[in-house]
């Protein structure tokens, strides 16, 4: 008998075999409810992009405020020039 | 798809625990029976089934019900089965020889009277042998009797890889049963 087709034969005397029965509705069940529930990850995460939203508004708010506090900022790079006489 | 699964999968996706137990309960013999030729460890079977059926409850509000519930379950333990012979295959092991002894037991039995699980364990065995990916087609072959079409379908590949896969498969396998004397040791050398 060739190899390939006695394979084929143990495969279908195989084909036979019974296999176990568990009954794993009930452990599906708690697992499905243990991680269905809200991930808590994801809670320090929106923790973290809150805190990084009011420190970047505050950053912008103050830069802002600084930016306003400069009278003209072009001007402050140019301002010594016509103090300099020359000549 | 049949009418009592379109209910019950509609009333789970609802949250319906009890409706998703009955579909659970109806096509666990069927997938267990899958998962069985991906490991012969009832403890590592029984936790790849649970994998599966969580996987699928999770997953169930994207079947569409194209294909019978049933089909769908099937794709996700092939893949389920195969991650897990990808994750086992990481850690080194060598498949001991000793379980060879099994086929000494059945080399004197008739055809018939060879235990359909022990030619279960001798082909796993063997099948053990290959890499993954040739190992998942020739288990789909020979034991789930599936087509090129169908291993494809489950896996996401091209039919042509598979067809080259089996191939190939087929041609490691002959030679790992010969080095075996995988014939001789069962009589059907005739």
């Amino acid at each position: 008998m060739d190899t390939l087709r006695g394979l084929a034969k143990l495969a279908r005397i195989a084909r036979e075999e019974q296999t176990p029965v568990f009954g794993v509705a009930e452990m599906v069940r708690l697992r499905i409810q243990s991680e269905g529930r809200p991930s808590v990850t994801l809670i320090p995460l929106g923790l973290f992009g809150g805190l990084s939203a009011a420190a970047a508004s505050i950053l912008l708010f103050m830069a802002v405020q600084f930016w306003q506090y400069i009278n003209s900022p072009f001007m402050q790079l140019v301002a010594p020039l016509p103090e300099i006489r020359l000549w | 798809m049949e009418n009592t699964d379109w209910l019950d999968v509609a009333a789970s996706v609802k949250g319906d625990d009890e409706a998703y137990a009955r579909l659970v309960r109806r096509y666990e013999k069927q997938i267990t029976s899958l998962l069985w030729r991906f490991t012969r460890d009832p403890v590592q079977c029984e936790e790849l089934v649970q994998q599966v059926f969580v996987e699928a409850f999770f997953s169930l509000k994207t079947y569409r019900g194209d294909a019978p519930l049933l089909h769908w379950l099937r794709r996700i333990a092939t893949r389920t089965g195969y991650r897990f012979w990808r994750e086992k295959a990481k850690e080194p092991q060598e498949m001991p020889l000793p379980d060879f002894e099994i086929i000494e037991q059945i080399e004197a039995a008739e055809d018939d009277r060879i235990d359909p699980s022990e030619a279960a364990a001798v082909l796993h065995t063997l099948l053990a042998r290959l890499p993954a990916p040739d190992r998942l087609v020739l288990t789909l072959l020979y034991f789930e009797r599936c087509g090129t079409h169908e291993i494809a379908e489950r896996m996401g590949w091209s039919r042509a890889k598979v067809k080259t896969q089996a191939l190939r498969a087929r041609r490691k396998m002959k030679e790992i049963a010969e080095r075996e004397h995988l014939l001789e040791r069962l009589g059907w050398t005739l």
